[in-house]
């Protein structure tokens, strides 16, 4: 489980929460604080005060995959086998197994296509796919993915659902604006002011938010 | 007024496009999958990306915006009122109509994502443009944002709005479709009609349509109105 107990930083304010093993989406109003749940989970922040723990480990000591809706800010090299290639250089994995890794998760994600192109002539929705490949090369246990969605199309979109279902990964905590997409976790959090208004299944969290915009459009119309 | 993309071929290494038609006013809506083309055809639209072959001839259009994809690429101003006062507007008006609840002294990259997208298409559909290229103009906006914007989009009567995005459920009221596929792009028709030809429609349009009930357009309004007509 992820438990987050007393947590304050800048305007979020969590005073208990837990999440279960699976996927975990996160959704709210602009500026309810998605992002910065986000970058706690992943230890990019640290709270102010309280504290966040991965089956008891903090986030700083737990191998984590981290997705920017805006890729342009992670990137470190400018060639997308690098990119993918990045995080088992740093730990000095052995050049065949980085190799063999690359491959594999490109293979998987479908974008082996992109290996020798540029990161600055790919579109938008290519630098998220390789900022995945990237997060997910290691087989990381949390898997934070940040609006990953907003750019990607449905086919792209229901590829990447079944990657991340079939990732390894204990937990992903993804923010979205797709409520389609939010429909399919097992989890959901609903933001709004800094704070967890709803939380529970999607089928749970929906019925709280019936009659507003958040309400997925397909449930709206009983297809 | 027109845009008349005259057998437009743009080319980046191995990968290119070629685009052919006439965007009249109205509200277009381009789509495609991921690396397709999308913000490469809306940069050559804009005349910002020049083409191997072809041309570009937008007539009658005296004034042009392209909103990009990502909002910060727009950012000039060091502070949200100095950002606003680089696109000749008032702070306070613009923060108003985006109903954010800013300080004018923040910086607009301490904004949160959405928060930046609002400001920035505040400023975008501020004044009036011949040629309006918005670039996945949904993203980074939260539900009610997207179904405002969308509204806002839906009453513009005059000018030519192309929009290129995946957004999946969420839509203005669209009067032609276009596709790229195979890399090229697709003039679709007019919806409803071109909405049975839509390759990368939403799924809830499919679903739709294979039940026989086509939505008379894209609206949250149109699709409801085509799914209760499903339960007669």
């Amino acid at each position: 489980m992820i438990t987050i107990h007393a947590l304050r930083f800048r305007s979020l304010a969590i005073d208990t929460l837990t999440i279960p093993p699976g996927i975990t989406s996160v959704i709210g109003p602009n500026g309810s604080g998605k992002t910065t749940l986000l970058r706690l989970c992943a230890g990019i922040v640290v709270p102010d005060a309280g504290q966040i723990m991965i089956d008891g480990i903090p986030p700083r000591e737990t191998e984590t995959g981290w997705v920017n809706e805006f890729p342009d800010k992670n990137i470190l090299f400018p060639r997308v086998y690098d990119e993918c290639a990045s995080a088992l250089r740093f730990r000095h994995s052995p050049c065949h197994e980085t190799d063999e890794s690359v491959h594999r998760i490109v293979d998987t994600m479908k974008i082996r296509y992109l290996l020798s192109r540029e990161m600055r002539v790919i579109s938008g929705g290519e630098k998220v796919l390789v900022a995945l490949a990237a997060a997910l090369v290691t087989s990381p246990r949390l898997l934070i993915l940040d609006e990953y969605d907003s750019h990607l199309d449905t086919t792209c979109c229901d590829h990447i659902e079944n990657v991340i279902r079939n990732s390894g990964a204990s937990y992903v905590i993804r923010c979205t604006q797709q409520m389609e997409i939010a429909a399919q976790s097992d989890h959901l959090l609903f933001l709004e002011n800094g704070r967890v208004k709803y939380a529970g299944t999607p089928a749970e969290v929906f019925l709280s938010l019936s009659g507003t915009a958040f309400y997925p459009l397909s449930w709206r119309c009983g297809i | 007024m027109k845009i008349v993309l005259n057998h437009l071929h743009v080319q980046r290494g191995a990968w290119s496009l070629v685009a052919h038609g006439t965007f009249e006013e109205g509200i277009h809506l381009v789509s495609g999958a991921v690396g397709s083309g999308k913000s490469t055809l809306a940069l050559a639209m804009a005349g910002l990306l020049t083409p191997v072959r072809g041309t570009v001839e937008r007539e009658d259009t005296k004034s042009l915006m392209l909103s990009t994809q990502f909002p910060e690429f727009h950012i000039t101003g060091l502070s949200v009122a100095d950002e606003c006062g680089s696109w000749g507007l008032d702070f306070k008006t613009v923060i108003r109509s985006a109903k954010l609840e800013i300080d004018g002294d923040a910086s607009p990259l301490t904004l949160s994502r959405g928060e930046l997208k609002r400001l920035h298409l505040a400023c975008v559909l501020a004044r009036q443009y011949d040629l309006l290229l918005l670039d996945e103009p949904f993203s980074s906006l939260d539900c009610t944002e997207k179904e405002r914007l969308c509204r806002e989009l839906s009453g513009r009567d005059s000018g030519i709005t192309i929009i290129f995005t995946h957004e999946q459920s969420i839509f203005p009221r669209v009067d032609q479709l276009w596709e790229i596929t195979g890399g090229e792009l697709c003039a679709l028709g007019r919806t409803p009609e071109s909405l049975t030809r839509w390759q990368h429609a939403p799924v809830l349009v499919k679903k739709l349509i294979a039940a026989g009930r086509c939505p008379r357009n894209l609206t949250p309004g149109d699709i409801r109105e085509a799914a209760c007509r499903t339960h007669e």
